[in-house]
């Protein structure tokens, strides 16, 4: 359809522009032509030929201009089919984040990023296997006393570090120490129920719960039971590190990594690349399959969709919404997409403390004025409806579990109990005065603002969106007193329902700054039932609690929960063996790749037999580096 | 002259100690705490006190103040002594460490500093280029299918966010075309090479299409001057008429303009490397000020401020060399 009209448009032009340029162009000699042009230009006929040849040359290269950027929007296909086999070994992995990685250093380093470099290049005590079940990693086995008090990890033989050095239980007390330790900037409070914590991060004691028995176990002891213990061991902040790393941080240590993952550190450019290479003494016979894996860093997310079409990367997670939309809708592609499981939950918080919201009636007729459903159609497949704070990859919604609802006539009900009763059909009533709503400017937040503008309205409250940028956001939404309410989530740091509780709602996560308790929700029976759970070592009992947790957030509705969120993660077909984890982003652990298919598509495509030579000749030529990067047209896409 | 220039230097100082104060009062008075963006978002509060303490950020601000100013230059020392210092012979910048990055600041700015230069001068070649090309073009060929064009090219230029023109450029040059590389920096030089030129056409493009008015407009006058008359009346070729006596005289308020808007050129630069992926200072610039690491956000306002300052002098200088009147 686009090339159709550009063709008729621009084959209309040349009928109608030379009467035009002509007339105007005949006027033009006489104004200066005795000063300004009298030598050497052409005169007469010749100059109107040359000056129509000038229009119809701009003209065209217009034309051109429109034709290719306007036009080419069929995506490429993707490289070859994908084609069942024994798993390979070999070959680079090529992927890229939107964001950057500051630090290598696991003990710093703790966001999404950072966890899924990390997550090659350490190995913890504990992880999870590909249903989000804890297992042991480093150790063989572990042990907990009947109090709960007591953990002995039992390390595996032959662990062998990316120094050479054989994994001792040396390295994971030194690693403890220096996450712990006061001068390391590290979020080290998941550990505060080890025995001397306080004072030990406080710098008052050298004493600290974690201890080696032998050279291969490893004793921790805790001041009290934790049930979300053995999940923290999980995370990268506490992965063994080599000798070299010291006792406690230096900054040096962002710039290299060395643990007992299944990949090494080859290069660090920080904002610009990664580059991870096989860890030959991995201690899994004939792990990992790949040779190499790749990151570039600060990639926009439709640079990512270019790159994923033109094989320069192999996969793609960060995709903008359009680009979503086309992939999924192309029959080539949708095959080779795959939406990773949703873990984090988003809605919008309410001060308790404030007014409006410091009425329980006015929370809870917003929580039952929010359609969901409405919200997420705008982005289809994307967003899913969310109705309660523990998404269901956690906690599984069953039949009269605890949740909140869309009820229009409930949330007027509950206007009216607030004492602001409003009659959708006059307009009249209501809550007199805007409210607040804090989102991040240009952010799917602010596209929910706006609905949630458009469905609150019709029980009488007025949001005035406050539009901001991240550490705004931050600072205002921490603030006791700050936001009145606005757009929040949580991404858990592992799967369990207490880490979306205790972070977000709980007494003990208030603070006058920084406060992770947006909402400054206070209720002692929450508060009592997350002591409980993390007391409590049975999992069926902690779900009881957990459900009845639950129930108090639905009806108190600090917060209104709206959705979770999906992405569609692509690869290429000649990428194996990848599926989204429902805890780690971007596990790529088992991924191989079908080498011959990405070796022949580098090798046969036009200017990728250049690529093929490339490889032999010296850096200085400037090509081997990047053999398929700009040396291929939209034919060759076509010709594949 | 000799009072003069100090006096323009003294302004300069003051200037640049201006903008320095002002930046670091703003930075602290925003809100955002770097603690809570180092420490990451699902931190609990008392990991993000704990890491305030070690970062300073608890200590008043005048305190900060004071103790940025005190470090700012140090004289004698080295390197070893004043690991977050450059030395210059016995003079040292310690512009401090970045709360994210934890790396000295000076480290940090010395590697952008590089690419922004190469992308800023090949974009200012090409501003220059384009525009007094075009600008003469559409001068000398008033009213024509040249001045036409150039004419709705410098609107379009000018009207079209670098945002907007960078994505066009990357999608027709380096997606369909695949002549460039779709972002990055590059390994060789010829890699590099390749890789600045999308960067900086989409930073000429506009300087080009600002400066084509210009030149079209200041020739537009000049050529009805009377010396263009005289010099058409002696018998000079029309070459030497437009090059030598009419552009030559255009180029004065171009120069002025070029200077002032070097620091266009950067704050353009800031969105186009972002877009290109190149690592410069606007691409340092947006990470610093999205995570609050204010000693790099102040460091690059000094280096800005410093920039604009010196090219304003370097301007003043040349209209010396451009204009003879102004040496008497």
């Amino acid at each position: 359809m686009c090339s159709t009209r550009s063709t008729s448009e621009g084959a209309g032009r040349p009928s109608v522009s030379p009467a035009a340029p002509s007339g105007t162009l005949a006027r033009k000699p006489v104004h200066s032509a005795a000063l300004a042009k009298p030598h050497k230009f052409p005169q007469g006929n010749s100059i109107l030929r040359a000056r129509l040849g000038c229009a119809r040359g701009l003209q065209a290269t217009l034309l051109c201009l429109l034709a290719l950027t306007g036009c080419s929007r069929e995506l490429a296909p993707p490289i070859g089919e994908r084609r069942a086999g024994p798993p390979q070994r070999g070959g680079v992995f090529r992927t890229a984040f939107f964001t950057s990685v500051r630090t290598l250093d696991p003990a710093v380093g703790f966001t999404t990023t950072n966890a899924a470099v990390g997550g090659l290049l350490f190995d913890t005590l504990l992880t999870y296997d590909a249903e989000g079940e804890l297992i042991p990693q480093l150790a063989e086995r572990y042990q907990v006393s009947p109090d709960g008090l007591d953990y002995r990890f039992d390390l595996r033989r032959g662990v062998l570090m990316h120094d050479g050095s054989e994994l001792s239980a040396e390295d994971v007390v030194r690693t403890f120490r220096r996450t712990l330790h006061p001068d390391t900037p590290s979020p080290a409070s998941f550990y505060d129920r080890i025995e001397g914590f306080a004072d030990y991060r406080g710098g008052k004691s050298t004493e600290l719960g974690v201890r080696a028995e032998g050279k291969y176990r490893v004793h921790v002891r805790l001041s009290e039971p934790d049930s979300t213990f053995l999940h923290v061991l999980a995370l990268q902040l506490v992965a063994p590190l080599c000798r070299s790393a010291g006792d406690r941080y230096t900054r040096e240590a962002g710039n290299t990594a060395c643990g007992a993952g299944p990949f090494k550190l080859a290069r660090y450019e920080p904002d610009r690349t990664i580059e991870l290479t096989r860890h030959e003494g991995y201690y899994v016979p004939g792990q990992p399959y790949l040779d190499a894996v790749h990151w570039q860093l600060l990639v926009q997310p439709f640079t990512q969709r270019y790159k994923l079409e033109s094989g320069e990367l192999d996969y793609v997670r960060e995709l903008g919404r359009s680009d979503v939309t086309r992939l999924r809708a192309d029959p080539r592609w949708a095959p080779l997409g795959e939406w990773s499981p949703p873990n984090t939950v988003f809605g919008s918080f309410m001060n308790t403390e404030r007014p409006p919201f410091n009425d329980r009636h006015l929370r809870r007729a917003v929580a039952f004025a929010v359609n969901r459903e409405h919200i997420a159609m705008i982005r289809p497949g994307q967003i899913v409806p969310q109705y309660k704070l523990v998404p269901d990859i956690v906690i599984p919604s069953e039949p009269g579990y605890p949740a909140q609802r869309h009820d229009l006539a409930q949330a007027l009900e509950e206007m009216r109990l607030a004492g602001y009763p409003y009659d959708p059909a006059t307009g009249e009533g209501g809550y007199p005065h805007p409210i607040d709503y804090l989102c991040l400017v240009d952010s799917f937040g602010q596209q929910v603002g706006e609905l949630l503008q458009q469905q609150l309205a019709k029980i009488g409250l007025r949001l005035r969106l406050k539009l901001v940028g991240w550490p705004t956001y931050q600072a205002l939404a921490g603030r006791r007193g700050g936001a009145v309410m606005g757009t929040t989530g949580w991404h858990p740091d592992f799967p369990e329902a207490s880490n979306f509780f205790e972070s977000t709602l709980t007494t003990g996560a208030i603070a006058e700054e920084n406060s992770q308790n947006n909402a400054f929700f206070s209720n002692a029976e929450l508060d009592q039932l997350m002591v409980r759970a993390r007391g409590n070592p049975s999992g069926d009992e902690r779900r009881a609690l957990y459900r009845r947790a639950e129930a108090i957030v639905a009806e108190e509705a600090p917060w209104v929960m709206i959705h979770t969120q999906r992405y569609l993660e692509v690869s290429q077909p000649y990428v194996h063996g990848y599926r989204p984890h429902p805890i780690l982003t971007q596990h790529v652990r088992g991924v191989w790749l079908d080498r011959s298919r990405k070796e022949q598509h580098a090798c046969l495509v036009p200017g990728g037999a250049r690529g093929c030579l490339a490889g032999a000749l010296p850096a200085s030529f400037g090509l081997h580096t990047r053999p398929r990067l700009g040396l291929r047209g939209p034919g060759a896409w076509r010709s594949r | 002259m000799l009072r003069r220039l100090t006096t323009r230097l003294l302004w300069s100082v003051f200037t640049i100690w201006a903008v320095l104060t002002l930046t670091f009062a703003i930075f602290n008075w925003l809100p955002g705490d770097p603690a809570r963006v180092l420490a990451g978002p699902q931190a609990r509060p008392a990991d993000v006190q704990v890491i305030r303490d070690q970062l300073g950020l608890d200590q008043p601000v005048t305190t900060q103040y004071a103790r940025f100013l005190g470090r700012l230059l140090r004289f004698g020392g080295s390197a070893e002594q004043h690991p977050n210092a450059a030395f210059w012979g016995p003079v040292g910048l310690d512009l401090g460490e970045s709360y994210l990055k934890r790396q000295p600041v000076v480290s940090l700015i010395g590697k952008a500093l590089g690419p922004t230069l190469l992308v800023g001068i090949l974009a200012l070649a090409i501003q220059v280029a384009l525009g007094v090309l075009f600008g003469v073009m559409a001068a000398y060929w008033k009213h024509t299918v040249f001045d036409w064009g150039a004419v709705l090219l410098t609107l379009l230029g000018i009207s079209a966010p670098t945002f907007l023109t960078g994505l066009l450029l990357q999608h027709l040059f380096a997606r369909t075309l695949g002549w460039f590389p779709l972002d990055g920096y590059g390994e060789s030089q010829l890699e590099i090479l390749r890789s600045a030129f999308l960067p900086s056409l989409t930073l000429g493009l506009y300087g080009a299409a600002f400066y084509t008015r210009l030149v079209r407009d200041e020739m537009l006058t000049l050529l009805q001057s009377d010396f263009v008359r005289t010099a058409r009346a002696k018998g000079l070729s029309e070459r030497q008429v437009v090059f030598k006596h009419t552009l030559r005289n255009a180029l004065v308020p171009l120069v002025t303009v070029i200077g002032m808007n070097v620091g266009s050129l950067v704050g353009g630069a800031i969105v186009t490397e972002r877009i290109f992926r190149w690592p410069g200072i606007g691409t340092l610039t947006v990470n610093a000020i999205f995570d609050r690491d204010g000693p790099v956000v102040v460091a690059v306002v000094l280096l800005f401020s410093v920039a604009v300052v010196v090219s304003n002098l370097l301007v003043d200088a040349s209209y010396v060399a451009l204009d003879p009147r102004v040496r008497r």
